[in-house]
């Protein structure tokens, strides 16, 4: 199966010392190396005030992980550990690998229509090229 | 003579234009929520009953061509928010239909994460 990558932000409460984040965090890359996963990135965003309240909390500390993995047990065993972990508050995951692929692609196709409009503007078929207002703007 | 429909707007079925420019969606709607200076692409406020320009609303997203709308930056996303956390419809913005669609998925995968408000606290 195609490799798969996930966002994964947690929230820390903010009282918690930075060893134990520390520790969070390497459980958690543990963990996804063990199940042939593998975390590619890690930010700490450190500690930021949230929307709203979280378990009576305004603060929260935000770590920010890339994750890759070509099944979903992956991302089942790090939600696990971040459901156990007194520590987190709060965690999200999304899988974004879609969504660059498209704008890969996107950004693909604007630029081979950049390269080919200064010459001959007339010859690009209409149908050939996604909507879009600029795509209009362009064929005017 | 003091609704959406002033002469200078040309249809009323125009708002599903893809460019989403036709129409203003009632600036001065007697019961609606004031308007916000921080509003994106919003025109200036009209002057008298007649004499007013339109600015035309262009998409911001078109305009920076961006392919992807990232969740993660919230202080994007948040002008495209009323006060109270309501996601601001297209007609007010000027966001075309694409990156409207996308902008309502970071918006609420914001709002999971704290980013963003769900409504705005008391």
């Amino acid at each position: 199966m195609e490799e798969r990558q996930y966002d994964l932000i947690f929230i820390c409460r903010p009282d918690t010392p930075e060893p134990d984040i520390d520790k969070v965090i390497s459980t958690l890359e543990h963990a996804a190396t063990e199940k042939g996963g593998k975390i590619e990135k890690t930010e700490k965003w450190g500690r930021k005030r949230m929307a709203y309240r979280v378990q009576r909390l305004r603060e929260g500390y935000y770590v920010f992980m890339l994750v890759r993995s070509s099944h979903g047990e992956v991302v089942k065993e790090l939600e696990r550990r971040l459901k156990v972990a007194d520590a987190v508050i709060k965690y999200l995951t999304v899988r974004i690998d879609e969504e660059l692929k498209r704008q890969e692609k996107l950004k693909r196709h604007r630029e081979k229509r950049a390269a080919r409009r200064p010459r001959k503007p007339a010859t690009a078929p209409a149908a050939a090229m996604g909507a879009g207002g600029e795509h209009a703007a362009a064929q005017s | 003579m003091a609704d959406e429909n002033t002469p200078q707007s040309p249809a009323p079925q125009a708002p599903a234009a893809p460019t989403g420019i036709a129409s203003h969606g009632a600036p001065q709607r007697p019961g609606g929520p004031p308007m916000q200076g921080s509003r994106p692409g919003g025109g200036p406020p009209r002057r008298g009953k007649r004499s007013f320009v339109r600015k035309k609303k262009v998409c911001r997203f078109c305009v920076d061509k961006s392919d992807y709308i990232d969740y993660k930056k919230a202080e994007i996303l948040a002008p495209f928010l009323q006060e109270r956390g309501k996601i601001l419809p297209r007609r007010m913005t000027g966001t075309c239909a694409r990156h409207q669609r996308w902008l309502t998925v970071a918006i609420k995968r914001a709002q999971n994460i704290a980013l963003l408000p769900f409504a705005a606290e008391l």
